[in-house]
């Protein structure tokens, strides 16, 4: 039969009526804000990427590279974050190259948001966008689905509540650069420790018009520490109940050994001399 | 033409040495020859008129008509080549239904002559093809109501709409003339044709600025009759037949639409046509006679 | 295909989702409103982003300026219609461009239409589409769920609407001062988010009139008396 083949749609249908689940995607629990202070825009994220119940990774990077001076922090399928900022930031770098101006951080959501809108949010892909641009310092999120929002501050992944709960209590209008650093860095760590999803380091990118500076590892609360003894048992704490020795030349007495003969005429492998 | 044999004339896309594209020049030669198309713009709309050569006596009376509507508010007439015209507003007729299509509301007469302008054009340009052999006049009446959106569901409420800019007026009547070049410009009257030269004298007698003392409509019918029959020439050409149509505001006799003149009402323009005619030429019988 | 979480077939063996809204997808459970009156139109909206129980973002702007005079509200799925939005103010830029005169809300009510009707089926998008032309005034065009087209003098939507249709049917007035039409649109989305477990935040409004546009900004902290923008 010619064309496609249905049926394992089909399958899969009754199959999900009969109450079977859909396997799932990998998904990052995960804690990512962004907040802009008075002469550029701070981001941070947690290190800590699961594979369902599993910490799949203890120190993973979540803050992408788009341009210079744009950087990403990605939430939701890890995969689809690494791909969808790489594309976009190849994307861009192109642009940059053919109108021979530095790329604006719109133009970026713009790209984000399309891409992700015309694959309907299959791409998991949740995102906050920050920079600094000739037109002045920008942030913003893009969820999967291809929405966005603009905002001074921002919270995004599975501890995004928790995050979000110091934002409201701690932000204030012109913050300076240290107090921006410390608010996200605080906002990240609420994640950390409150969400399961969350864990392990605080990562923070700085941009300003001048620089960004990426402080991986800004904060390791943590660090797994000495132990404070030995928990190796003592020796003999098993007993022996019987001993029993067999020396290399009595192996024979156990195990049968032949000698296989490699044949001569064989070809052997020419080296050129 | 003395150009003529050095090869410039040969093909569209080709400019001769002077900056001249003969094939437009010789697609206007076409257009000299054809009957004599005129439009006139009034204060209350405008009318059409072409005079349609009989070419053969076998052909129907009243038949076979010269002057086609393009969308409900508007006219076109040609001068020419049938066939190209015949095509010119078929194309007419795609753009009027695209712009419809595309923001759901009719197109203006002046967005429609534009984008016949730009079709016309484009067959200047290559090789493959030849310029249109007519010279086009498009008339319409932009509507200077509220224009609905086509496909709105209901009449929408009878209020609401508050701040309009009072004073202004939008809508009413347009005329355009398209070139085989592609060139157009709006007119108040427009002639092109065999008898274009005589036409536009004629036209240039009239008061069309639209202002309160200007042309009523039924009066510009009964013109553009008599100008049709003044631009004939009864000796050296064959006979014609003249085909007239008009398209008047909402509160008009055609209610914004492109319609063919009544019967009525075109018998009796030419009847006072001939009859202004005849008395030209009695004047002038009396003229020599009184010379004898 | 993603499927929702209800699990039925039906007689077919097709699957049904009832739910129009994709798993996690970000929701403008809203209360939006434009009114005509004596010099134009106001649009209106509350400010509440919200994903499931969440509430993605309190201060949204709902209101979306698709031409210079030409705005919309916007209810439903926030990706979907900010793309409308974008698709639609590209068209009538182009328009503008290319015509070398501005657009009418007919314009803009006809393309928004056809972008609605021609997707209706993978959209989620309740759109108030209002603006000022100087040969119209001020019009308000209603688009629902399904892409018709309502002309109306005024129009409310979102979820929060279902409250305030009494409010507005008993308060609205024809050719209303332009204080007495901000203090409806502001009296009746007050009335929604009050009701209205989705809407709430702030609430904005665009004035739209011969003098172009003109925001507001009402602050739940003064109890929206204050205008703050």
């Amino acid at each position: 039969m010619p064309g496609f083949d249905f049926s394992n749609y089909n399958r899969n249908a009754a199959l999900h009526a009969r109450g079977v689940p859909l396997p799932k995607a990998t998904s990052t629990g995960t804690t990512i804000v962004g907040c802009i202070f008075d002469g550029g825009v701070v981001i941070a994220a947690d290190t800590r990427a699961t594979s369902g119940p599993i910490v799949a990774d203890k120190n993973c990077e979540k803050l992408h590279y788009i341009a210079p001076q744009i950087w990403c922090a990605g939430a939701g399928t890890a995969a689809d974050t690494e791909f969808t900022t790489a594309l976009i930031s190849s994307q861009l770098e192109l642009h940059s190259l053919s109108t021979g101006r530095k790329p604006r951080v719109v133009t970026c959501m713009t790209l984000l948001k399309q891409h992700l809108f015309r694959y309907q949010g299959h791409i998991g892909a949740y995102l906050v966008v920050a920079g600094v641009d000739p037109t002045g310092t920008h942030l913003f999120t893009v969820h999967a689905h291809g929405s966005t929002d603009k905002l001074p501050y921002v919270t995004m992944g599975s501890g995004s509540l928790a995050a979000m709960s110091v934002f409201e209590t701690q932000w204030k209008t012109h913050l300076t650069r240290d107090d921006a650093v410390k608010l996200c860095s605080e906002a990240i760590q609420a994640g950390i420790f409150n969400d399961l999803g969350s864990g392990s380091n605080v990562d923070v990118a700085v941009i300003t018009a001048d620089k960004t500076t990426l402080m991986r590892g800004y904060v390791k609360p943590n660090e797994r520490s000495a132990k404070l003894k030995s928990y190796a048992f003592e020796k003999g704490t098993t007993a022996v109940l019987n001993e029993k020795i067999i020396r290399k030349q009595d192996l024979g007495n156990y195990v049968s050994v032949h000698e296989l003969s490699t044949t001569e005429e064989g070809d052997k492998m020419e080296v050129d001399t | 033409m003395t150009s003529i044999g050095t090869g410039y004339d040969l093909a569209n896309s080709i400019f001769s040495p002077d900056g001249r594209n003969f094939q437009v020049e010789y697609a206007m030669k076409a257009v000299e020859n054809g009957g004599t198309s005129i439009g006139i713009r009034c204060k209350e709309g405008v009318v059409l008129a072409v005079e349609k050569v009989i070419t053969s006596k076998l052909l129907k009376h009243g038949a076979n008509k010269r002057i086609a509507t393009v969308d409900r508010h508007l006219g076109v007439v040609y001068s020419g080549m049938v066939p190209d015209g015949r095509h010119f507003v078929e194309r007419a007729r795609d753009e009027a239904r695209d712009w419809r299509d595309a923001f759901k509301t009719p197109i203006s007469t002046a967005d429609l002559a534009k984008r016949m302008g730009g079709y016309m054009q484009a067959y200047t340009l290559y090789q493959s093809v030849r310029p249109f052999g007519i010279t086009a006049i498009v008339g319409g009446y932009d509507s200077e109501l509220e224009s609905p959106v086509d496909g709105e569901v209901g009449s929408g409420p009878s209020c609401g709409a508050g701040g309009k800019v009072a004073g202004k007026k939008h809508g009413g009547p347009f005329l355009y003339m398209i070139e085989p070049s592609g060139l157009y410009w709006g007119y108040y009257g427009a002639a092109t044709g065999k008898g274009r030269q005589a036409a536009k004298a004629e036209l240039e007698k009239l008061d069309l600025s639209g202002d309160e003392n200007g042309l009523t409509l039924e009066q510009a019918v009964k013109e553009a009759a008599r100008i049709i029959h003044v631009a004939h020439d009864d000796n050296k050409d064959k006979e014609f037949e003249l085909e007239m149509s008009w398209i008047s505001g909402h509160d008009g006799p055609t209610k914004g639409l492109h319609q063919e003149v009544p019967k009525a009402l075109r018998e009796e323009a030419e009847r006072l046509a001939k009859k202004i005619l005849e008395g030209e030429e009695d004047e002038e019988e009396e003229k020599d006679k009184m010379e004898e | 295909m993603e499927f929702g979480n209800s699990g039925s077939l039906s007689e077919d063996g097709i699957h049904l989702d009832m739910d129009r809204l994709k798993k996690g997808e970000v929701n403008l459970g809203t209360s939006i409103m434009a009114v005509t009156f004596k010099d134009g139109v106001i649009l209106g909206a509350d400010s509440r982003t919200t994903t499931g129980a969440y509430i993605a973002n309190r201060v949204t702007d709902k209101l979306t300026q698709v031409h210079d005079t030409i705005w919309c509200c916007r209810s439903g799925s926030a990706a979907d219609t900010q793309a409308v939005a974008d698709i639609v103010q590209y068209q009538l830029g182009l328009f503008h461009m290319m015509n070398g005169k501005l657009p009418t809300t007919q314009t803009a009510a006809a393309i928004f239409q056809e972008v609605c009707y021609a997707n209706k089926d993978r959209l989620s998008a309740g759109l108030i589409i209002a603006g000022w032309d100087e040969r119209h005034g001020g019009q308000v065009y209603s688009i629902p769920l399904g892409g018709s087209l309502h002309k109306q003098s005024y129009a409310i939507g979102g979820s929060g609407s279902t409250y305030i249709y009494g409010y507005c049917d008993a308060n609205w007035k024809e050719g209303m001062e332009e204080a007495d039409a901000v203090n409806f649109v502001k009296e009746s989305l007050k009335e929604a988010i009050r009701w209205d477990g989705s809407s709430g935040g702030v609430i904005r409004m665009v004035v739209l009139t011969a003098k172009g546009a003109d925001r507001h900004l009402y602050l739940p902290d003064t109890d929206y008396k204050v205008r703050h923008q």
